[in-house]
């Protein structure tokens, strides 16, 4: 809904916090990442083109805010290309969404369990994404936990503790391996016949993103950084002058300290991190990311970061790090080299200690915090 | 809505529209409800279903996605005379689709098993009728047609040709709209009188355009050769609502508009606003503005007892406070005393209302489209036939002719 957008042409460099205006419950936001756009920064070039302008707006979506920085000629073509993108993301929002029951998603989660459901082309393709995803991390990853979700108190901002019979009574209602898939008729059928909770929450944004990016890029924009509430990033292209988007990954072992800045260009960034959404009781933090294998909230995991040319995959890949055991990520990601991970964990020989991995990672971001004086990374 | 068996008959839709008016609301609504069910079921046919699209462009895209989540459908010809339509148009298939610049050649075609027709308003009947004449069932995007002869040619070809015809008022096919309007008939809100609608946006309604000679094809809407502007692409579905809900269509029409904020270029108007007359003295409101989206896509139905709220995605009620009523003599027996508080007044209600639950709220255009396909394969006359599309295009284009001539103007009867 345009009800929550601004645009307004920036001359000047902004330091923005993303991720803060989240709504309890549906926020799928994960942390705030800082970004320091450097939009006063003109391009020098000899050529005679007219000198990029920085536009940026702000848009509520799918639980969360999106944000689109452009680096375009005129405000007429950003108003244009806002719009345009904008659209997509609430075409595909009412597409996936499962808090409507209007969407294909919800179709799908409500009759496949009754009877095959035939979908179109970019829902099944959606489907096949998260399923491979499961398929690869060995159900790490899962898009059937709406049931868990809600068991825990996810879905009603505010935490529960569900007993053990309770858990038991819904694994016949989880599972990606009850979705079968069959590409030949696009059809979705749940093998354990009964309806299920599709939840897109960790890579429908990841989805989106992808879908803007390449509708921008069809549009000509080759300067631009899309935002799904900080927690998935696509840079395309370069702030002007400079050789990619600035993106700072905060050191959850120090707050308010940076782990490491980064340059991204022509890839997406996501991030998995419980700091936002969780709940405490007696004195212990419940994240809402889920190990659908134990139907438990992970514990112990600090922040995870993924860097991968597909903000869908970045965005899956940012859960399959967070839920499995780094070890575990660093096997399956060592046949993805174009996939990069930085994972922060709690040490498990001193709770007050964090371990850092990181895999595939250009520098050492694991090092002390000090990134000004290593200058930033570009990631490309 | 037509009686089925009389459309199978043959007899003419003037019978069958009278039949409408004097028989029991209630059982029409029933019977209604149940051929609507029977419509919009999911479907248990999967045999091949070959689709020809004319007009593959965003409208003509969204309706494919739907069509493609129905068993057995493929398109497999596509016409425009745009070519990058074709391109985007494969890759929303995922296959290659036989493209044509003309659509005659399309209409050539012995493989199809029914046409989309998705092109610019103004180029309906010019797609329609040839597809109806050529013996193609067709899906037409509404409004039916860009002016009221051409919207009887349509009904006439219909039923010349003895073809399937739905018009895309997909609205007829929302559950929580059907759940919600069939109770209004049976009169949990009174009398309704009053219609008020609003679809309400803030942009300024443009597509990016590669190449400022294509304006004109790729904004159709904004200029007046193809397009009829607010009223036709956003009000005709709220003025077929009204149709269906007053169970007539409108004697006369108020109608007004400017240019009130984008001073580009544009020929149609970015905020409308219309009066329809109904008999009894009922009325039909909709207004339409560009630059605020405040009230968004809805509508209230106004009754004696209550009120109804549509929107995109749900259906709620609400209900007037109690009146008098006439009772039995009282009993002697004695009141006991309590503490009141009302804040009725003159203040609006912000309330909460009573939602209307629906176990199968999907999206209306993919009920729509899988309907569609239901009623070729059983030669079933669909829910929105040309005549709802008749009676919408009339309120539409009367409301348009009544802005440009600045007075209320009739509106013919319906066919």
């Amino acid at each position: 809904m345009e009800t929550y957008s601004q645009l307004r042409p920036k001359g000047e460099g902004l330091k923005q916090k993303y991720g803060e205006v989240t709504e309890p419950g549906k926020n799928f936001a994960r942390q705030g990442i800082k970004i320091l756009s450097l939009a006063a920064v003109c391009s020098l070039s000899l050529v005679a083109q007219p000198p990029l302008q920085h536009f940026h707006q702000t848009h509520a979506a799918m639980g969360t805010i999106f944000t689109i920085d452009l680096n375009v000629p005129d405000q007429a073509t950003a108003e244009q290309d806002m719009d345009l993108a904008f659209e997509e993301i609430d075409r595909l929002e009412a597409l996936l969404s499962n808090y409507r029951p209007t969407s294909e998603l919800s179709r799908i989660s409500r009759e496949a369990g009754s009877a095959p459901v035939v979908t179109d082309p970019e829902t099944f393709h959606f489907l096949d994404r998260s399923i491979y995803w499961s398929r690869v991390s060995n159900g790490a990853f899962d898009i059937t936990v709406g049931p868990l979700l809600r068991a825990w108190g996810f879905f009603f901002h505010q935490g529960r503790i569900p007993s053990q019979a309770e858990l038991n009574a819904l694994r016949d209602k989880i599972g990606w391996r009850h979705v079968a898939l069959d590409p030949e008729t696009r059809t979705v059928s749940f093998t354990n016949h009964q309806a299920m909770e599709l939840d897109p929450g960790s890579i429908g944004k990841g989805f989106a993103v992808d879908s803007v990016v390449k509708l921008l890029r069809e549009h000509g924009v080759t300067s631009a950084f899309i935002s799904a509430g900080g927690s998935t990033l696509y840079a395309i292209g370069t702030v002007p002058g400079a050789a990619g988007w600035p993106v700072d990954i905060p050191d959850p072992r120090a707050p308010g300290k940076i782990a490491t800045s980064i340059l991204l260009k022509d890839t997406s960034l996501s991030t998995g991190a419980c700091t936002e959404k969780f709940f405490i009781k007696n004195g212990h933090r419940y994240c809402h990311i889920f190990d659908p294998r134990t139907m438990r909230p992970v514990e112990g995991m600090l922040q995870t970061t993924v860097i991968d040319p597909s903000a869908t995959d970045s965005d899956a890949l940012s859960t399959v790090v967070f839920v499995l055991d780094p070890s575990a990520s660093r096997r399956l990601l060592a046949s993805m080299p174009g996939t990069k991970a930085l994972i922060f964990r709690q040490s498990n020989q001193s709770p007050s200690h964090a371990s850092c991995t990181a895999i595939n990672w250009t520098g050492n971001p694991c090092e002390a915090s000090s990134p000004a004086a290593k200058g930033s990374q570009l990631h490309d | 809505m037509i009686d089925r068996r009389l459309f199978v008959r043959g007899l003419s839709a003037a019978v069958a529209a009278s039949t409408l008016v004097t028989d029991s609301a209630l059982a029409q609504s029933s019977k209604a409800e149940a051929d609507a069910a029977r419509q919009i079921a999911p479907a248990v046919d999967k045999s091949p279903f070959r689709l020809g699209v004319i007009g593959p462009g965003s409208r003509g895209q969204e309706l494919v996605r739907s069509f493609l989540r129905v068993p057995g459908v493929k398109v497999v010809a596509a016409a425009d005379i745009y070519p990058p339509r074709f391109a985007q148009l494969n890759q929303t298939c995922g296959y290659e689709v036989a493209s044509h610049a003309d659509f005659r050649a399309l209409l050539d075609r012995k493989d199809l098993d029914a046409v989309v027709v998705a092109t610019p308003l103004g180029l309906h009947a010019q797609h329609v009728i040839p597809a109806l004449e050529s013996g193609h069932h067709v899906y037409g995007e509404k409004t039916m047609a860009y002016t009221i002869e051409d919207a009887a040619k349509i009904v006439n070809a219909t039923t010349a040709h003895k073809r399937i015809f739905q018009v895309g008022h997909q609205y007829r096919y929302s559950p929580w709209i059907r759940a919600a309007v069939a109770r209004v008939q049976q009169g949990e809100i009174g009398d309704v009188t009053h219609i008020l609608a609003y679809w309400n946006r803030n942009n300024n309604w443009r597509r990016p355009v590669p190449d400022p000679s294509l304006e004109r094809l790729i904004n159709w809407r904004l200029y007046n050769q193809w397009s009829l502007g607010l009223f036709a692409e956003l009000g005709s579905h709220h003025m077929d609502i009204a149709n269906w809900v007053f169970g007539s269509t409108p004697t006369s029409a108020i109608g007004s508009g400017s240019i009130c904020t984008y001073h580009d270029g544009r020929e149609t108007d970015d905020n409308v606003q219309a009066v329809l007359s109904y008999s009894g003295g009922r009325r039909f409101i909709f207004t339409s503005m560009t630059n605020n989206a405040k009230m968004g896509d809805q509508l209230w139905l106004y009754g004696s007892k209550g009120s109804l709220n549509l929107t995109l995605e749900d259906a709620t009620f609400f209900y007037e406070p109690h009146r008098i009523v006439k009772t039995p003599a009282k009993d002697g027996k004695a009141v006991v005393t309590s503490a009141s508080y009302s804040p009725a007044g003159e203040m609006p209600y912000r309330g909460p209302g009573k939602p209307v639950q629906v176990t199968t709220a999907e999206d209306p255009t993919t009920a729509a489209t899988r309907a569609f396909v239901y009623c070729v394969r059983t030669k079933t006359e669909p829910i929105a036939d040309a005549h709802v599309g008749y009676g919408s295009a009339l309120a539409v284009i009367q409301s348009n002719h009544a802005r440009l001539k600045k007075q209320e103007v009739e509106v013919p009867a319906s066919i």
